[in-house]
């Protein structure tokens, strides 16, 4: 594995990986739904449903099962396809009643890296209540700050 | 933890006065006069940030000393970081599966082009 998972300068989460395949190759594994039903989701887990529509202002919905059984959906709406370089989308995760909690919104970047491919992937944070325009930047490095404070105080 | 309450932190988390408002309370119990300090603002502006964070339950105002100083309540800052973690395995998880599949696809190319 060649990758590490860094924070920019705004600490949103970011997860790089060079994969040893051509970029073409990486692009239709993430706009194809038979490739993504083979990959997404962790070690274990089963997709039972993936349907996308992979257009701009197209939605997709996918949903996966655990190894314990338990059913996770997830869905979004693309934003920005351009094929072969990046993709854009919305992110969420739905609750047990089917409502779509909060909204990330996510950038996968392929860049060519010789025979190789490197994947940028960028998820940033925005408001689901007060509109998209004002995006939350340095929050996470609020949490991690936070988090060190709990440490100090277990 | 319920979205509710993560979009709750979340949009709490938002801006950057209630952030430094938070920041500030690490070191300890403060008044919402010693609070309003650093910053521009009037003691209502500070006390309208001080509600969202409240109703948050990001801060606690004790209602026992006079002064009501404010306190800071670690939990559902926790409850956001590790909603954060989960979507970092998720990727992780996922890229790691993706490589695999992508290396298991590339082989079957491979065989393909060699029997035409």
């Amino acid at each position: 594995m060649a990758g590490s998972i860094s924070a920019t300068a705004d600490r949103e989460l970011v997860v790089t990986r060079v994969i040893d395949a051509p970029r073409r190759l990486v692009f239709k594994a993430w706009t194809h739904p038979e490739h993504i039903a083979r990959w997404w989701g962790p070690q274990g887990f089963t997709t039972i449903h993936c349907d996308m529509d992979i257009r701009v202002g197209g939605t997709y919905r996918f949903g996966m099962r655990s190894p314990q059984g338990t059913e996770h959906w997830k869905r979004g709406v693309y934003r920005e396809i351009v094929e072969p370089e990046r993709i854009v989308f919305t992110f969420a995760w739905e609750d047990p009643d089917g409502h779509p909690g909060y909204e990330l919104l996510t950038t996968v970047t392929f860049s060519e890296q010789g025979t190789k491919t490197r994947l940028t992937l960028h998820q940033a944070m925005f408001e689901t209540t007060e509109g998209r325009d004002g995006h939350v930047t340095g929050w996470t490095s609020c949490l991690e700050r936070f988090a060190d404070y709990m440490l100090t105080m277990a | 933890m319920a979205v509710d309450h993560l979009s709750r932190t979340f949009s709490a988390l938002a801006d950057p006065t209630r952030r430094a408002i938070l920041a500030r309370l690490i070191s300890g119990e403060t008044s919402v006069t010693e609070l309003a300090e650093p910053f521009e603002m009037s003691l209502p502006a500070i006390s309208k940030h001080l509600k969202v964070l409240e109703r948050a339950g990001l801060i606690v105002r004790s209602r026992e000393a006079q002064w009501r100083p404010c306190k800071l309540e670690a939990r559902p800052l926790k409850g956001a970081s590790d909603w954060l973690e989960r979507y970092r395995i998720f990727w992780e998880q996922s890229l790691d599966r993706l490589e695999g599949y992508l290396k298991e696809l590339q082989g079957k190319e491979k065989r393909r082009g060699r029997k035409h």
